[in-house]
């Protein structure tokens, strides 16, 4: 059984020229975990990889696998291997030589290099196309080839930076599914990178969402989702309602929050700030009325009609609030600029802190 | 591994690796040791006057008449009257003075050559006409380069009982007169002629890189015809232009080819390129720091119009990505009136241009040419003559093994310079950038003499020591002046290659565990080596016609000349004969078209031979 590796990051800091790409990132993957860095485009998630990886140094900070420090060890001599979001296939070799290389390097015999070549090949469902160049592949073969690369001369830890972004939606949910059955069998631990909410929900163990340089909440997909800590994770996980509101009363860790002319009491809120934001997932905003709920009344701006629900914007003063149904009986008696009552549980309203 | 700091900031990356180091400090040390410090070691004597710093020799130059005349001397042209009572007009140009001339000459050849450049390149890009394709191979012909004998070809023409006034005069009765071209006149024409190309070629490719959609919006907003041109086009395609006018204004200013050719009439002698080469010559012994001083102000004037097409281009660095769609080339028929342009104007000065290619050719094989139109006899004696005595087949061995060895080394400082500038960023890199590129702007003269100073100095009384008049073995200073004044060539070609390579192919086999080593000899090196062969079949081509250094350095010892001292010989003697220059012209031609077929088969792709950005 190959030996898994824990990883982990304490306080990585790195710049480029001016900017701050990671500001102090704290981190700890766990052994055969399936763990996830989510978050836009320019979040540093990617550089974090990088510097698992050794292909890129922090300014500051310290990185462990298990408990030998890696921080500044060449990324050959690391064994955390990386899939390219490109897949960076030799296209002057074939699929075989791509995928015999990393054991060749390691001077394996040839009957063994040529045993595992196979088993990979048969791990990623590609038996028979040994001879084949990178180029008469297609997208989703290339990437096969690539995490057979990877895995086939048994990294310590694999990282996936993006490996579905250049596939098509099918193949993507396909290479998904694809990627988790692997990494199960393998046993192996695995670090994922993805911009992707979605993506990242159906395949993590764990996932650290992140924004502009810093890890804003690590948990569990359901935890994140459900439970947010801020109002960037809330905003980024899927599409929800974010209503800037202001706490008037606290009894304890009970408040009172007011948004247009709506008062909302006996809402958990512990943060000192009074400016917050209320966040509402549309699918747990009810059309009809419900035990133990709030009602806010106002109009129907919009009706949107998305094939497996509903959804029903509806105008509450200024401030708009999306709802989702699948059931047609609950959009029956609306029309646009028609009255309209959303109904919704207080436990399923949250109060976040406002972020700038 | 240990992290270094200095690392960090010098080459870009934490961790210091031998190889990174060396592909960073090889060719900078190179670079400065063999090209900076010589001209740095002529700088050092131009500013000396009497074992003080001076600006004596300056002063000396620039208030001598003969170096800056206002207002200039004698007439544009003079006319004289044969004995058969006919008219000959004789252009040679007016004398503002060395100095003055020199830029003047540059100035009117850079303008000459880049309307006709210009000119070429947007009929090329533009339209679709009958004989396209001879037009295209055409171009390419004034390219090949043969020292010396293509300007004796173009003196030819213009005399006036040349290919010109038979054409113009007796056959069309066009001119009313005849005429003759000499004196700086003709080393316009002659520089023209041979480097209108070089425009052509950065103007083409800038015309076919703009997004087609830019032009169809502006027409699709009503603009059309010349005003399209002038507003949306020509803008677009000015950088590319530009870029090619300063290399030919460079190369002119350095161009001795031509001045050597017409030196006949004392007037062509008045050039910057001139004056510092025959100084050298003449001057055996103590070299006068005047020589160091005027290769200073070359120097300087060519760096200077190097550093404003930098600039200028740098500023301008439109981003020509098409959003998604294909181009769709914008390619017409001419119309009527542009058809006549291009076969009634266009086609004939094609043919006088590539006459002088066509002259060498038929030089080679004749017997004489005197004062008739075109060359006269057959004979095989002098190609013979070039390919069996040993003499003149020592010269071509040993341009060979120079320009061999010197392509050994641009190979290596081509590919250590790419690999550090851009794989890494530390703050050498900008510094490597520019030094690789920089040899473009040095003309090949100065760096002749900078070497004259620098390894007299510095290795006195070795066979290195240029001065040392019996033991001197120029084969190491050429081989060295060859390297760097051939390296820009290669160094592009491979910087190219090395921007094609996603830098994700060499980071997986890292990350893979490979070394560099392992990483570059097996990733890197396969996938671009069609690029390293391009550039070291362009450096080796040029090597070989290597003018500059070749007949200064070169030929201060025979034994070991190359091949264009040897042409220079002959060219000035009056003994000498034309046509065995010719026969090493047409060796010359014969190895470049080998060249260029060769490359344009192997990596299939159409090479722009001579580029600036």
């Amino acid at each position: 059984m190959r030996k898994l590796v824990e990883v982990k990051l304490e306080n990585i800091v790195k710049t480029f020229g001016e900017t701050v790409a990671l500001k102090g990132i704290d981190l700890h993957i766990k052994h055969g975990e399936l763990f996830t860095l989510l978050g836009p485009s320019g979040c540093g998630k990617s550089t974090t990889l990088r510097i698992i990886a050794g292909l890129d140094f922090p300014d500051s900070g310290r990185i462990f696998f298990d408990d030998q420090e890696v921080t500044y060890l060449s990324s050959s001599e690391r064994g955390a291997v990386l899939v390219f979001q490109n897949y960076a296939l030799w296209p002057h070799m074939t699929v075989y030589d791509n995928i015999a290389y990393g054991l060749k390097i390691r001077k394996l015999p040839k009957e063994e290099i040529e045993r595992k070549v196979k088993w990979a090949l048969q791990l990623v469902k590609l038996e028979g196309f040994e001879d084949r160049y990178p180029t008469q592949l297609s997208g989703g073969q290339q990437q096969r080839v690539a995490i057979a690369r990877a895995i086939v001369v048994e990294p310590k830890l694999l990282l996936l930076d993006e490996p579905l972004s250049n596939l098509d939606a099918k193949l993507r949910l396909e290479m998904r599914s694809e990627i988790r059955r692997i990494q199960r069998e393998l046993g192996i631990t695995v670090l994922y990178v993805t911009h992707d909410q979605e993506e990242a929900m159906a395949i993590s163990d764990r996932i650290a969402v992140m924004n502009v340089g810093t890890v804003e909440q690590i948990g569990t997909p359901r935890e994140i989702y459900e439970k947010p800590k801020t109002e960037f994770v809330a905003s980024f996980m899927g599409k929800t309602n974010v209503i800037p509101a202001k706490v008037v009363e606290r009894h304890g860790d009970k408040v009172t929050v007011e948004f247009e002319h709506f008062r909302l009491e006996g809402l958990t809120y512990t943060d000192k700030s009074d400016k917050v934001v209320i966040v509402i997932r549309p699918e747990r905003i009810s059309l009809h009325p419900i035990e133990n709920a709030v009602k806010l009344e106002g109009k129907v701006d919009l009706i949107e009609y998305y094939g497996f629900f509903i959804e029903v914007v509806g105008m509450f003063g200024e401030t708009r609030i999306i709802a989702r149904t699948i059931s047609d009986k609950d959009v029956m008696g609306l029309r646009p600029q028609g009255p309209v009552a959303f109904y919704i549980n207080k436990d399923d309203i949250l109060v976040l802190p406002k972020q700038l | 591994m240990k992290v270094s700091k200095w690392s960090e900031r010098l080459f870009g990356t934490p961790l210091f690796e031998p190889l990174v180091s060396f592909s960073y400090l090889f060719p900078l040390l190179y670079i400065v040791v063999f090209l900076i410090v010589p001209v740095l070691a002529m700088l050092a004597i131009a500013f000396r006057h009497e074992g003080h710093f001076s600006l004596y020799w300056f002063k000396s130059i620039l208030t001598s008449s003969y170096y800056v005349q206002f207002p200039p001397r004698g007439d544009f042209a003079i006319k004289t009257v044969t004995a058969t009572g006919e008219t000959v007009y004789l252009i040679r140009g007016i004398d503002f003075g060395v100095v003055i001339n020199s830029l003047v000459v540059a100035a009117l050849v850079t303008l000459l050559a880049s309307l006709m450049g210009t000119i070429f390149a947007f009929i090329m890009a533009r339209y679709d006409f009958r004989g396209k394709n001879f037009f295209r191979i055409a171009l390419f012909i004034p390219l090949l380069v043969t020292p010396f004998v293509n300007a004796y070809v173009i003196k030819k023409m213009f005399l006036d009982t040349g290919l010109i006034n038979y054409i113009f005069y007796e056959l069309l009765h066009i001119l009313p007169f005849r005429i003759k071209i000499d004196g700086l006149a003709g080393v316009v024409l002659a520089q023209a002629m041979t480097y209108y190309p070089i425009v052509y070629l950065n103007a083409y490719a800038s015309f076919i890189n703009i997004d087609p959609t830019l032009e169809e919006q502006a027409e699709n907003l009503g603009s059309k015809g010349f005003h399209l041109f002038r507003t949306v086009t020509f803008p677009l395609a000015l950088p590319g232009i530009a870029a090619g006018a300063t290399l030919v204004f460079i190369f002119s200013l350095e161009d001795l080819a031509a001045p050597i050719v017409f030196q006949g009439d004392p007037l062509a002698k008045k050039l910057m390129s001139y004056q510092i080469f025959s100084k050298f010559l003449y001057g055996l012994g103590e070299r006068s720091p005047e020589i160091a001083a005027l290769s200073i102000l070359m120097l300087t004037l060519a760096v200077l119009a190097f550093l404003g097409i930098r600039k200028y281009v740098s500023l301008r660095q439109y981003a020509m990505l098409s959003k998604g769609g294909r181009w769709k080339p914008r390619v017409s028929k001419p119309r009527p009136w542009q058809a006549a342009i291009i076969y009634v104007v266009l086609l004939p000065l094609l043919l006088f241009t590539i006459f002088p290619q066509i002259g060498v050719v038929l030089l080679a094989f004749s017997k004489q040419w005197s004062v008739t139109v075109m060359p006269q006899g057959f004979t095989t004696e002098y190609v013979k003559q070039m390919l069996f005595n040993p003499d003149v087949r020592r010269y071509i061995i040993n341009s060979l093994m120079y320009s061999a060895a010197a392509v050994v080394l641009i190979i290596l400082l081509s590919v250590t310079s790419s690999y550090a500038t851009s794989r890494f960023k530390g703050i050498l890199t900008p510094v490597l950038e520019s030094l690789v590129i920089i040899p473009i702007a040095v003309p090949g003269i100065v760096v002749a003499m900078g070497y004259f100073y620098f390894f007299s100095q510095v290795f006195p009384d070795t066979p290195l020591d240029p001065t040392n008049i019996f033991n001197f073995n120029p084969a190491f200073v050429l081989i060295l002046a060859y390297s760097i004044r051939r390296l820009p060539f290669s160094a592009r070609s491979v910087y190219a290659g090395l921007q094609q390579v996603h830098v994700s192919l060499e980071e997986a086999s890292m990350n893979l565990g490979a070394s560099r080593w392992k990483t570059i000899t097996g990733i890197l090196l396969p996938l671009i080596s069609l690029n390293v062969f391009g550039g070291a079949m362009l450096s080796f081509v040029y090597s070989m016609s290597e003018t500059s250094v070749g007949i200064t350095l070169g030929s201060l010892n025979m034994q070991y000349a190359p091949i264009t001292a040897f042409m220079k010989d002959i060219m000035m003697s009056a003994a000498g004969s034309a046509q065995l220059a010719a026969a090493l012209g047409v060796l010359l031609i014969t190895v470049q078209i080998l060249s260029i077929v060769l490359v344009n088969i192997i990596t299939k792709q159409r090479y722009a031979f001579i580029g600036l950005t």
